[in-house]
């Protein structure tokens, strides 16, 4: 025999705070989804510029800048060395400078990219010193210096993601102890009664809590799906950007850890709004009776 | 102070020490009330609007402590208890009201075995019995049928099997007649005598009604301005 439950149906209330549930989780997870995402693409693009060295040389004569590189590749743990070419030092220097400005107008060094084994060490003073003993002048640009710089913003980025999903966490947890006090004094009559027919505080609030339970999980799932949509959207938008800005945006990829977010969503929204309604209902009751 | 008595016999479920209450320090609303109630006794309890009625029966469901002064019902002191154990009295205690106090969400059904379900029994355990204190109370016909399609009278008589349903030792009715006619009235007294009298409840009825009072002939406790008062014809005075 199926029992009708003692608190009734959702009403419009209920509808009102689903929204705002849904809404709160949405914005946790999406900023969760986007800390992560930039993470993993800054990550990726660390590890890839961890090795790399530019040798930027000050002589127009090509072949002495050959001879450069052909003793930079000597050297212990330099992987691959490159020496390039006009069309790709103006590919390089376009996004600052422009197309079609460059080509006759400007003296261009020559550029040595480099790829050192991170795990020998930074090649740069004995490039440094191969360059003077060879009487050229210019200088060496290791990359890892600027990776120093992406691990600080990394930091600060988590700590952000981290700031906003426990400010949207406290802003949910306020958001269902307001409803479910409101909830048991629109319902005083139902705690009146079952107050007088032997119920005790836990087994009231119990009935709270189941209710905001399932309210909360099901307003996660929607959020959850709804972040999920917004990164999605956000990566394709990006993916059809080129060049570095591509490179440091989010990975359209659907990893572990994002799987983690969008499933914790929900899980963690119900819990948070179970015990917000638990102590919420218990310590109004003491006030009540 | 005199102390009042109602009832035979020294078993007393009901027993109260100097009470007072007070809501909001506004002043008194009962004053110094020391009172017995044997088991087993049938008792009203009269007096003029906001003589505090009410509110000595609040006292006495456990629905407010008072401000001072001690109450024991089946012999434990009720403010030493913790809220747990104060459920759990009060599961001995049945309550009817002028007003029904029903969930219009449930059907008659589920509003009687509403002390049972809070209890933690199943459905399929009490079925039959709260069929049988349906049928008892003339209702075996609007089993499944909501408050709000049930007329005044038929409201009050699932109120009272809700109060019934686990056999009180107290039964405590606010103002019980107040929203049936003569004749319901006196059928839903009846029905308390009838407990009173096959359960040994303890029973005490709030009502302004003196011509039922007299009807019933039983022991009347009277509250005027906070304060008990011996009633010459019904009570008894030690």
């Amino acid at each position: 025999m199926r029992q009708t439950p003692l608190l009734p149906r959702g009403d419009a209330r209920e509808a009102a705070l689903f929204f705002v549930v849904s809404a709160l989780c949405f914005l946790a997870a999406l900023s969760a989804l986007i800390a992560q995402g930039t993470y993993t693409a800054a990550a990726a693009w660390s590890a890839q510029v961890e090795g790399e060295l530019s040798v930027i040389v000050q002589t127009p004569d090509r072949a002495l800048a050959e001879d450069l590189a052909d003793g930079i590749q000597q050297l212990n743990g330099v992987i691959e060395v490159n020496l390039l070419s006009d069309e790709e030092v103006e590919a390089l220097l376009q996004p600052s400078l422009g197309s079609g400005v460059l080509a006759g107008s400007l003296a261009l060094p020559l550029l040595i990219a480099v790829q050192a084994d991170v795990l020998v060490g930074d090649p740069s003073p004995e490039i440094t010193a191969l360059m003077a003993s060879m009487s050229i002048e210019g200088e060496v640009n290791a990359h890892s210096g600027y990776t120093a710089y992406v691990r600080e913003a990394l930091r600060l980025l988590r700590f952000v993601a981290m700031a906003a999903v426990t400010l949207l966490a406290a802003t949910a947890i306020a958001v269902i102890a307001f409803a479910t006090k409101a909830a048991l004094l629109a319902r005083r009559d139902i705690v009146d009664v079952l107050h007088l027919s032997g119920a005790d505080d836990v087994y009231i609030a119990q009935l709270f809590e189941k209710r905001f339970w399932v309210l909360a999980v099901q307003a996660g799932i929607g959020g959850a799906v709804a972040a999920l949509a917004a990164s999605a959207a956000i990566v394709f938008f990006f993916a059809e950007t080129d060049g570095i800005a591509a490179q440091l945006l989010p990975q359209p990829d659907l990893n572990r850890w994002n799987i983690a977010i969008l499933l914790a969503t929900p899980i963690v929204a119900g819990i948070v709004a179970r015990s917000a309604a638990r102590v919420t209902v218990i310590s109004s009751l003491k006030e009540m009776m | 102070m005199s102390r009042y008595r109602a009832g035979p016999g020294d078993d007393i479920a009901v027993s109260l020490d100097g009470v007072c209450l007070n809501y909001d320090k506004t002043g008194e609303v009962l004053t110094d009330i020391d009172l017995d109630l044997a088991k087993g006794s049938f008792n009203f309890l009269t007096g003029p609007s906001g003589a505090g009625k009410s509110s000595l029966l609040k006292l006495l469901y456990l629905a407010h402590a008072p401000s001072r002064g001690d109450i024991r019902l089946f012999s434990r002191h009720t403010q030493r208890m913790k809220r747990r154990d104060l459920a759990h009295l009060r599961r001995r205690i049945g309550v009817v009201f002028q007003e029904f106090r029903l969930l219009d969400h449930l059907t008659a059904f589920e509003n009687v075995a509403l002390p049972l379900r809070v209890e933690g029994q199943k459905a399929s355990m009490y079925r039959d019995e709260v069929i049988d204190l349906l049928r008892w109370v003339g209702l075996s016909e609007r089993v499944d049928m909501r408050p709000p399609s049930l007329s005044g009278g038929e409201q009050q008589r699932v109120a009272i099997a809700r109060a019934l349903i686990k056999k009180p030792d107290l039964l405590i009715a606010d103002e019980p007649t107040g929203n049936v006619d003569f004749e319901m009235g006196r059928k839903i007294v009846r029905l308390f005598v009838e407990l009173n009298k096959r359960f040994g409840t303890t029973v005490l009825i709030a009502t302004h009604d003196l011509e039922l009072i007299r009807e019933f002939n039983a022991p009347m406790l009277r509250l005027s301005h906070g304060l008990l008062a011996q009633d010459r014809d019904f009570g008894d005075r030690q």
